[in-house]
């Protein structure tokens, strides 16, 4: 951890060439296993569909998914197209994984500098943090009602501490050296906060960030259960009540590859703000 | 899963070398009953089941609405269960491995619209603009779409949410919605704050949109215990006929069941239509083997309903649905 960490280390030239030369077909066999992957569980679902080995109402064929797929794409699920499905749905976390950042972060880093704001906040962080979800969210509703308040403070909710947790690692992780090299030539708390601890911290408090987009991202069923008439977990929830497994399964794709794509995303911010860090 | 599937061979293995002695015998028997105002509730508090199948475990599972009940039947996660008229369709559509073997209850105004006084919504029209709620998938929410369409308004006019009876009941209190139409008991706490009744299921009846409950057997336990089945029916049946001959006594049970005021479980048993058994295989109703009755117009009607609503992707042949409704064990328990 230290030692990757650490922007100073030189790699020897020699090393650096043949790695290079090593590195081009890593990558191209580890795409490779993971197409495998992807095309062996495709081919075992169609197999299974094909012989007629499942229910077709629990696993519906490929085709069946796929023709869903297009059907919502083009004429929409009860008054709502996918996009306008996943659109209401990226627009909740977004917003939410959002709020979490902008509270979460500043507490995170006031707790990780001081000792005496963690004793006071910890309690509460730690508290909440295991509560399952669903178990807050009827509280939620009873307070906020069925809107969008309800489902977006439990988004926030959920991704609250992962922020808060990583970002005071995070902090208190950063080499007290940085710290004091930059007091002795003259940074005041100002300078020290924002050409020290966040620059050092960034790193780690993006991967928490990521972290905390995922877990969002596993509430949004939950979230879209009560009182909602659009979004993908919404679709899901619905589609499960006519039994229309095709519409379900295909759900559950968007939403998987929806999470992958946000990942990335978080992935290319982190190597455009922070160059230093590895990610 | 797997505990289950070894069991069941177990239990086959068992049953096929004891075939010949004894006749099979379930341990456990799982019933998944709906959370409304009906003689189940009877069945239940008198022990009748029990009585007809003695040294059975007998599991009730109380269940929120059709939905639910639809994905209980599919996860195999009962033998017996209820299901209202639209479930029902959607369960014989999808081919869900049940049959329908008893009228459980016909719904009047235990299930009902109620719209917000001070809203001044006096017709289906007026809601226009409004929140109103329904539990997707059930009677109610079938009704509600029909009863707009046959006034003529866009039930996108409107914002129909998804809930279930006990958050519409909460939502009501919050005033996060102008109108609802769901069931008894939940139904009350909103017409008791600030609600009056706009339409009941009865009068949809009435033009022609009867909404029932149906009770619901797993085809695999009926091939194995058929006996067994028939012992459900008879303890149902007894459940409706103390229903019909003692409603004082009635009436203390459900407010017992429920935990309602003894007046409030009395008006509620009186919006549910109880069908004695007898009458269940004429015409009215199920019919008999050889010739079906009204159930099947309504699950047809029903069910075309829903395709049109695209909750369902195409209407099947009159016989599925023919096929789906088995008044024979009723027959033999009733000695027709």
């Amino acid at each position: 951890m230290s030692a990757e960490a650490s922007p100073m280390a030189i790699p020897i030239p020699a090393d650096r060439t043949r790695r290079g030369t090593l590195r081009l077909p890593r990558v191209s066999r580890s795409m490779l296993l993971s197409t495998l992957t992807v095309a062996v569980l495709l081919a075992a679902w169609a197999i299974v569909t094909e012989m007629g080995w499942a229910n077709e109402l629990f696993l519906p064929k490929p085709q069946a998914v796929w023709a869903a797929f297009i059907k919502t794409m083009t004429k929409g699920y009860q008054g709502a197209t996918l996009l306008q499905h996943l659109g209401a749905s990226l627009y909740r976390i977004l917003t939410a994984f959002a709020l979490a950042c902008l509270v979460g972060i500043p507490l995170g880093v006031l707790m990780g500098v001081s000792r005496n704001a963690r004793a006071l906040l910890n309690p509460l962080i730690e508290f909440y943090r295991p509560l399952p979800p669903l178990g807050l969210y009827t509280l939620l509703v009873m307070w906020l009602g069925i809107g969008e308040s309800s489902k977006l403070s439990l988004l926030f909710l959920a991704g609250l501490p992962g922020i808060v947790i990583s970002t005071i690692q995070a902090v208190t992780s950063v080499d007290p050296v940085y710290v004091r090299a930059a007091q002795s030539l003259g940074a005041n708390r100002r300078h020290l906060l924002f050409h020290v601890y966040l620059p050092a911290a960034g790193p780690l408090i993006l991967a928490g960030m990521r972290i905390s987009l995922g877990f969002t991202y596993t509430v949004l069923v939950a979230a879209e259960i009560v009182a909602a008439s659009a979004g993908i977990g919404w679709m899901i929830w619905d589609a499960a009540k006519f039994l229309l497994s095709d519409v379900v399964i295909m759900g559950l794709i968007v939403l998987g590859l929806t999470g992958v794509v946000l990942d990335l995303m978080m992935r290319g911010i982190a190597r455009l703000l922070m160059p230093w860090a590895r990610t | 899963m797997m505990k289950r599937l070894i069991a069941t061979l177990v239990v086959s293995t068992f049953a096929l070398t004891a075939a010949a002695r004894a006749e099979d015998k379930p341990a456990k028997v799982t019933v998944g009953y709906l959370n409304l105002v009906n003689a189940q509730l009877v069945t239940k508090h008198l022990g009748l089941l029990a009585k007809e199948m003695p040294g059975v475990d007998i599991k009730y599972v109380k269940v929120g609405g059709g939905g639910d009940m639809l994905r209980a039947i599919a996860g195999n996660d009962v033998d017996f269960g209820g299901l209202g008229n639209p479930p029902t369709a959607i369960g014989a559509t999808r081919a869900l491995p049940i049959k329908g073997i008893l009228v459980i209850n016909l719904l009047d105004y235990v299930e009902a619209m109620v719209v917000r006084t001070d809203k001044n919504i006096t017709s289906l029209k007026d809601l226009k603009g409004k929140t109103v709620a329904a539990p997707f998938g059930s009677t109610t929410h079938y009704l509600l779409l029909q009863a707009l369409k046959d006034e003529g308004v866009d039930p996108a006019s409107m914002k129909i949410l998804d809930l279930a009876p006990s958050d519409i009941a909460a939502a009501w209190l919050r005033g996060d919605i102008d109108a609802a139409w769901f069931w008894e008991p939940n139904l009350d706490k909103a017409v008791k704050n600030g609600g009056k009744i706009l339409i009941t299921s009865g009068e949809m009846t009435k033009r022609g949109y009867p909404t029932w409950d149906i009770g619901v057997v797993m085809n695999a336990f009926a091939e194995k215990y058929p006996s067994y089945v028939e012992k459900f029916i008879k303890a149902e049946c007894e459940g409706i006929d103390f229903w019909l001959k003692n409603p004082e006594k009635t009436a203390e049970i459900i407010a017992e069941e429920l935990s309602l005021p003894l007046p409030d479980a009395t008006r509620m048993m009186k919006g549910t239509g109880m069908v004695p058994c007898n009458k269940q295989i004429t015409e009215e109703y199920l019919g008999t083997s050889a010739k079906k009755g009204k159930f099947v117009d309504t699950l047809i009607s029903t069910a075309d309903f829903l395709v049109k609503q695209e909750r369902l992707p195409k209407l099947l042949p009159r016989a599925d649905f023919e096929a789906f409704i088995q008044p024979a064990y009723l027959e033999k328990v009733t000695g027709h």
